[in-house]
């Protein structure tokens, strides 16, 4: 994984995001001060502190599905997906913990997601809501819905960093990342290294 | 036990009647098949497990004309059940589609309630056609050694798991035709292939066309 292959997370990185999360004066959000100092402690250095991570290898939290939120939190925390940054942070929440940290990222505000390379977008649009029907890539849109809000069961795309969408695919791919609904694995195989790239732009630009 | 044990205990009676007295005698009804056909579908959890299916069906199970991917809304639940437990059972290949129908991703019992859902779609009219110029051929050939078991109007037996084909797209009917003459869809229905063995490509193309715009009334 690319991300790993840093240290540590900057500590201008960390002093950063303290400042702005003092700043975003978060307290006021329900009132929930242990729920505040979970996402300050766990999760704010990575992600942000509204679940919107300005390092593209981290993924955007904020408005994603909470069902989603949920079971990633759990499959860290009970071996299903493996990282050797969230298992460790997961590994002491309880389900409460969760059920609060998902609820709370899933009602941030996504901000918008930035596009690095715009000639790939007209080639990930068609990936995302055609597929590719010669090698047999389903539209991305049957189950992460047009705008890429996702749903239920499956995870929002919209906005992601193409850097971490891209390494997903990869895992997916290598059968590192297996958690999960099975079908991502096939169609990551069948992504060409142009398509996926595409595809990651064309959801990063999906608002 | 777990959900998938209990369904299987509690399908095990069903399936065996339907093994020994159901329509399909002549055939491979296997476990598996008979026990999704003794699921009552609901289309609404059928609507749910759909979704996995939507990026090749499209969400109005209207296929792709082009890529031949069929359309499926409106048709019988027993030829949707049988065409997937043939996929998953390796009688017929599908290699695009198999990995997104194995048990991990879809429980068996899931593939009745899909089934279901499918049935209550509205049929579209915007399916893929031929070029029409072979129309009365078409017919002609229809009429002659198709409308027998597929009916007078394309509609099709869910009973005897002949497919609808009235509405299907042009392109994966005669791929599936010419599939089944050359014996490379394995799945066939034995007596179809014998009584298309003998049709020239042209014919396949011409019947094909003649299908794809049979419109059956809605019962």
């Amino acid at each position: 994984m690319p991300w790993m292959k840093r240290k540590a997370v900057p500590r201008t990185l960390i002093f950063g995001f303290g400042v702005v999360y003092a700043s975003l004066g978060l307290s006021a959000q329900g009132g929930d001060a242990k729920l505040m100092a979970l996402v300050s402690e766990t999760c704010a250095a990575c992600h942000g502190p509204d679940g919107n991570s300005v390092v593209p290898d981290f993924p955007i939290l904020a408005g994603q599905q909470k069902s989603y939120l949920l079971r990633e939190m759990l499959d860290y925390k009970e071996g299903r997906r493996h990282s050797d940054v969230m298992t460790p942070l997961m590994t002491p929440l309880g389900q409460e913990d969760m059920n609060k940290l998902a609820d709370y990222f899933a009602a941030q505000k996504p901000a918008p997601g930035a596009v690095s390379k715009p000639e790939l977008l007209a080639l990930g649009k068609r990936i995302y809501l055609e597929g590719n029907t010669k090698s047999g890539v389903p539209s991305c849109d049957g189950c992460h819905e047009e705008n890429g809000e996702g749903s239920k069961k499956f995870p929002r795309v919209a906005g992601q960093h193409v850097a971490y969408t891209l390494e997903q695919i990869a895992q997916y791919a290598s059968g590192k990342r297996s958690n999960g609904v099975k079908v991502m694995r096939t169609i990551a195989e069948r992504l060409t290294k142009e398509e996926a790239e595409a595809v990651a732009e064309y959801m990063a630009s999906l608002k | 036990m777990k959900p998938t044990m209990l369904f299987w205990a509690l399908t095990a009676l069903a399936a065996a009647p339907a093994l020994a007295v159901g329509p399909a005698q002549t055939l491979p009804v296997d476990a598996e098949m008979a026990a999704i056909l003794a699921v009552k579908g609901d289309p609404v959890k059928g609507k749910d497990a759909y979704d996995i299916c939507r990026g090749c069906h499209r969400p109005d199970a209207s296929g792709k004309a082009e890529a031949g991917y069929p359309q499926l809304a409106g048709q019988h639940p027993q030829v949707i059940i049988k065409q997937m437990a043939d996929v998953r059972a390796g009688r017929r290949d599908s290699h695009k589609m198999l990995d997104f129908i194995v048990e991990e991703v879809l429980p068996a019992e899931q593939i009745a309630h899909i089934a279901a859902y499918l049935h209550s779609l509205p049929v579209p009219t915007t399916n893929g056609k031929g070029d029409g110029r072979m129309l009365d051929l078409g017919k002609h050939l229809y009429d002659r050694d198709c409308a027998v078991c597929h009916g007078q109007h394309g509609e099709g037996n869910g009973e005897k798991f002949y497919p609808r084909v009235a509405g299907q797209h042009y392109n994966y009917l005669y791929r599936e035709s010419r599939e089944s003459r050359d014996k490379g869809r394995r799945n066939s229905n034995p007596e179809m292939v014998r009584v298309i063995r003998h049709y020239t490509d042209d014919d396949l193309k011409a019947v094909s066309d003649y299908m794809s715009r049979l419109a059956p009334p809605r019962p």
